[in-house]
């Protein structure tokens, strides 16, 4: 019995996540009730915490297209694509007077160009996919602070957008659920959708675990390799297209250092990635996965944020996400070796 | 039908075992410097100046130092995005070690080399123990070294570090004749290296565990030593090359110190032609990516663009380099492996 629950602990991710998430909430609801915390742990913090939520579980999500097309695949330069499109996205809705449709096509385009200058360096000319994203991650990089000469857009219709950032009552199920930031229902939501459906219930889906699990049984059974891996790098820059809008309303500015500033956005979507079950090899991811890894990280950083206040509590997360990561990473090699990889 | 009595064994070729030391794509990296060196000499005045040449020269020291140490890891199949934050570490400790208790220049850059060494001992270990990617658990490391690192600041920047380290600085006092001690002590470790690397069986077998690690077991190859002796390696000379930045630097050391420095590094490392996939890849290769990335960010600046453009360059220069070195290979597909 025991062995068995371990086995389905090991080898079924979600299953894993989901343990790991019960067991942050009950600590820090348990210590929220006993006063251990500066502010109470509760439904609707954990609710207002989703906001932080939409960028890394949507470039994860995008991430999670990347790595599972297989040969090394990987996708540094996210973040810059959210700096760069962010950019245009301020000029074209906050100066040149853009409605804001198609502003957000215009942002979605882009990163989708941005992605299809990786895809065909990875595709079609066999760059290494580390290599390529670290060079188009530099060049997105730099255009992206030059292009206003470093500084933000915050027009009057940019610092309107804020709005759309605050939280909303879920339609339908109403006042049951507290409220939640709207880019969950606008922006995260659909894309997740998009992206499950597109994995789970397509051909295309099948044809990226195809080339992913095995790049040269994939091309003698017919599937043309070279455009669907070229294919997953523009939808992870459309996906980067998109978030950079969400990014633009949440912070009311279109900065030029959105997605780059620190860390970067591409290391933390790449941890909660790995974190959510999709190996580094290729061929093997599922969006629930990514999804769950996300609220893991998120409402984890939520609580440490409450129990170790100020600059140290954001110490404290990048202490956490690196012992989540390595454990994560350890706890797949551990699983190959024993069950023969993680479902 | 005569019998085949005295076949012997065609004698063996009194050729080079290795191949020649300068490959391909050194010879156009050299010419790619030179070419720019004579452009912008002639495009900015100030460029071909001491007061220009030098202080490039210094500040390439870190990215190459730390280049030398990527450049066996990355031969070896691996790779360590957390070289950034070991830097930030180390240079914390000595710069708290240098206001605190005032130590000298020798017991300084020691320190450095002891916690780096440690910390690439962790990634090493986790690495070759764990069997896990080594860009996964470099990723993970990066976050916790940084967060050791911030722990050690305590939320302030570290203020009023002495000149102790002011002999591999930008100054008069870190050069002897015109020339930087610190380039010197990048040539002296650059050669070490390059030999190691080339004439040596350990060396050699970096390039075997790269090549093919299954095989390199099966030949008696110490796999896992080896490969924690790269990490390590990097470590040490990231410990090194903090010193060098505190050196570079004013007498107040921020948190920002090391951000993001693994990227320039891997840059100049691909640049100068070592595989990603490894098994390939040169120590003078990477000196020259250095060179070449530092050249970049210099003209830009003395051009009088925003500084923010040389970025951009690099990003194109790594697309150019690595492309033409992946057209030589499909132009030579028997010669893949083995250059130094």
């Amino acid at each position: 019995m025991t062995a068995r629950a371990l086995r389905l602990v090991l080898t079924q991710r979600t299953a894993l996540l989901v343990v790991l998430l019960l067991a942050v909430v009950v600590t820090l609801t348990t210590l929220s009730q006993r006063n251990y915390l500066s502010a109470p742990y509760d439904a609707s913090y954990l609710a207002a915490t989703l906001i932080n939520a939409v960028p890394l579980a949507m470039l994860a999500l995008a991430e999670l297209l990347v790595i599972t097309s297989g040969r090394g695949g990987i996708d540094l330069s996210v973040g810059a694509i959210v700096s760069l499109t962010g950019m245009v996205f301020g000029f074209a809705y906050g100066q040149w007077g853009w409605p804001l449709a198609p502003a957000i096509v215009l942002a979605l385009v882009l990163g989708a160009a941005c992605g299809a200058l990786n895809g065909f360096l990875v595709a079609h000319l066999g760059f290494p996919a580390l290599i390529a994203t670290l060079a188009t991650y530099y060049a997105f990089r730099s255009l992206a602070l030059v292009v206003n000469d470093q500084k933000p857009i915050n027009s009057p219709p940019v610092q309107a957008l804020y709005s759309t950032a605050t939280s909303v009552r879920v339609p339908l199920v109403g006042a049951a659920l507290p409220e939640v930031p709207l880019g969950i229902v606008t922006f995260l939501l659909p894309t997740a959708l998009v992206v499950w459906v597109v994995l789970a219930r397509t051909t295309a889906g099948r044809r990226l675990y195809a080339i992913g699990t095995n790049d040269v049984a994939a091309r003698w059974s017919g599937i043309d390799v070279r455009r669907t891996r070229w294919s997953a790098y523009v939808a992870a820059g459309a996906i980067s297209g998109l978030v950079a809008v969400v990014t633009v309303a949440q912070f009311a500015s279109a900065r030029p250092d959105a997605g780059t500033s620190g860390n970067g956005m591409a290391l933390p979507a790449i941890t909660i990635a790995i974190l959510g079950g999709v190996a580094i090899t290729g061929g093997v991811g599922r969006v629930a996965g990514v999804v769950l890894a996300t609220l893991l990280v998120v409402w984890l950083n939520a609580g440490i944020l409450l129990a170790v206040p100020g600059n140290e509590g954001s110490q404290f997360q990048l202490f956490a996400l690196g012992v989540v990561l390595v454990v994560a990473a350890l706890l797949n090699a551990l699983t190959q070796r024993r069950y023969g990889g993680t479902r | 039908m005569s019998a085949p009595v005295l076949q012997r064994p065609a004698p063996v070729r009194a050729g080079r075992v290795l191949p020649f030391p300068v490959t391909g794509q050194e010879v156009v990296l050299l010419v790619v410097v030179a070419v720019l060196w004579v452009a912008l000499a002639a495009a900015t005045p100030a460029f071909a100046t001491e007061g220009s040449i030098v202080p490039l020269l210094v500040a390439m020291t870190p990215i190459a130092l730390i280049g030398i140490g990527m450049t066996v890891v990355i031969v070896t199949g691996g790779i360590d995005v957390s070289v950034g934050s070991i830097v930030m570490v180390c240079a914390v400790v000595v710069a708290k070690a240098l206001v605190g208790s005032g130590i000298g220049l020798p017991a300084a850059v020691g320190l450095g080399m002891v916690v780096g060494a440690a910390l690439g001992l962790v990634n090493g270990a986790l690495i070759a123990f764990g069997r896990v990617q080594a860009i996964i658990i470099t990723f993970g490391t990066l976050n916790l070294f940084r967060f050791a690192g911030l722990q050690v600041f305590g939320s302030a920047t570290v203020e009023g570090i002495p000149a102790t380290l002011a002999p591999f600085g930008r100054g008069d006092e870190g050069r002897t004749l015109g020339v930087p001690h610190s380039f010197v002590v990048l040539l002296v470790v650059a050669a070490l290296a390059w030999a190691y690397l080339r004439h040596t069986p350990g060396g050699r077998h970096f390039f075997a565990i790269g090549g093919d690690q299954d095989a390199a077991r099966l030949a008696g190859i110490r796999v896992r030593s080896r490969i924690v002796l790269g990490y390590v390696l990097t470590g040490l000379l990231a410990g090194v090359a903090a010193c060098f930045v505190i050196a570079q630097g004013t007498s107040s050391l921020a948190a920002s110190v090391g951000s993001g420095l693994e990227l320039s590094v891997i840059a100049a490392v691909v640049i100068g032609g070592t595989s990603i996939t490894g098994g390939r890849g040169s120590v003078l290769g990477t000196l020259l990516g250095a060179l070449l990335v530092q050249t970049v960010r210099t003209g830009v600046t003395q051009l009088g663009w925003p500084s923010q453009l040389s970025d951009l360059f690099v990003g194109v220069f790594i697309i150019v380099a690595v492309g033409a070195d992946l057209l030589r290979q499909r132009r030579r597909p028997g010669r893949r492996r083995g250059t130094t």
